[in-house]
C-alpha cells in the first residue's frame, strides 16, 4: 500500500510539473522528432544486414547474449 | 518442447503514460548532444507547449526557450556550435563525458565501473558508435531503454532506474549543465543545458518520492 502510494505522488508531480502528460513529449513525437531506435539490436541482425550508422539512428546499445 | 514454450513471450506489462513521456525526453536530449541537425530543430520548433498543472512550470518554459531558439536558429550554426562546445580543436570547451567530471580525467574507473553495470544489464555498446560508454547521450539512450525496455526485454523497475541514474548522471549533470551555460561559445546549447538542467532536477526530485 504504501508503495502504491508513493508511486502514486511520484505520478502527480511528475503531471504537475509537466514532465509525464502526453502533451509534453509524446507530442514530440508525433511531430516526427527523429528518435533513438527503440528496437535493440541483436547480434544476429547485425551479423546479417550489417549496422547502417545514419545520424537518424541512434542506437547505442545492443543487448547481448550474456 | 519447453525450449519452444520458453520461446513464446507475453505481451509485456504496458508502461505507464509519465514514463513513457520520460523515455522521450531522454530520447531528445541524447539527439541534442549527439548530432543536432535541421530535422530535429525544426522538430522542435513546430512542437506543442509542454502542459503542467502548476503554472510557470520551469519545465513548460525551458521548453518553451527552447523552441523558439530552435526557430531563430539555422542548422548549421548550432552544427557550429555543438562542434566549437564539445569537439573543439585538441580540448573541446565543455566535456560530454562522465568521467571527465567523476576522475578528471577521460577513460578512468567511472568508466569500468559503468561497463560493469552495463554488462550487468545485458548491455554493451553498439560497435558502430566509437564514443565511450560515459557520453551525456550514450547514458540516456540506456536510462531510456531502461524505461521502456523492448521486444525482448520488460522495461526495468523504478528502482533500477534509479540506481543507473543516481550512479551515471545524477552526480555531474549540474556541473555539465553549468559549464555550458557559462561558456561564451554557446547560444542555442544554454537553451539545451537548461531544460536538461530542469529535467533531471525533476528526475532527481522524482526518484527520491519512491
Amino acid at each position: 500500500m504504501a508503495e502504491n502510494k508513493s508511486r502514486l505522488s511520484r505520478r502527480n508531480f511528475l503531471l504537475a510539473v509537466g514532465a509525464g502528460g502526453a502533451g509534453a513529449a509524446a507530442a514530440m513525437l508525433a511531430k516526427g522528432v527523429p528518435q533513438a531506435e527503440t528496437k535493440a539490436q541483436t547480434e544476429d541482425e547485425a551479423k546479417s544486414k550489417g549496422y547502417h550508422a545514419s545520424e537518424h539512428i541512434r542506437n547505442y546499445y545492443r543487448t547481448t547474449k550474456v | 518442447m519447453t525450449a519452444a514454450v520458453a520461446q513464446v513471450r507475453l505481451s509485456p506489462p504496458p508502461v505507464a503514460q509519465e514514463d513513457l513521456a520520460r523515455a522521450d525526453m531522454y530520447a531528445l536530449i541524447a539527439r541534442l548532444l549527439y548530432a543536432p541537425d535541421e530535422q530535429l530543430l525544426r522538430a522542435i520548433a513546430t512542437t506543442d507547449e509542454i502542459v503542467a498543472e502548476t503554472a510557470n512550470a520551469p519545465l513548460a518554459e525551458a521548453w518553451r526557450a527552447l523552441a523558439s531558439a530552435a526557430e531563430s536558429c539555422d542548422a548549421q550554426t548550432v552544427k557550429d556550435e555543438y562542434e566549437k562546445l564539445f569537439i573543439g580543436v585538441g580540448r573541446p570547451e565543455v566535456m560530454l563525458f562522465g568521467s571527465y567530471y567523476l576522475a578528471g580525467f577521460m577513460m578512468e574507473k567511472p568508466l569500468a565501473l559503468l561497463r560493469d553495470d552495463l554488462a550487468q544489464m545485458g548491455l554493451a555498446r553498439n560497435e558502430s558508435v566509437c564514443e565511450p560508454e560515459d557520453h551525456f547521450s550514450a547514458l540516456c539512450d540506456v536510462m531510456r531503454y531502461l524505461i521502456i525496455g523492448d521486444e525482448s526485454r520488460d522495461a526495468a523497475s523504478l528502482e533500477q532506474q534509479k540506481q543507473f541514474f543516481s550512479r551515471n548522471l545524477q552526480i555531474w549533470y549540474q556541473r555539465f549543465c553549468d559549464a555550458v551555460l557559462e561558456s561564451k561559445s554557446a547560444n542555442f546549447y544554454k537553451h539545451v543545458a537548461r531544460f536538461i538542467k530542469v529535467f533531471f532536477n525533476i528526475e532527481s526530485e522524482s526518484f527520491e518520492m519512491l
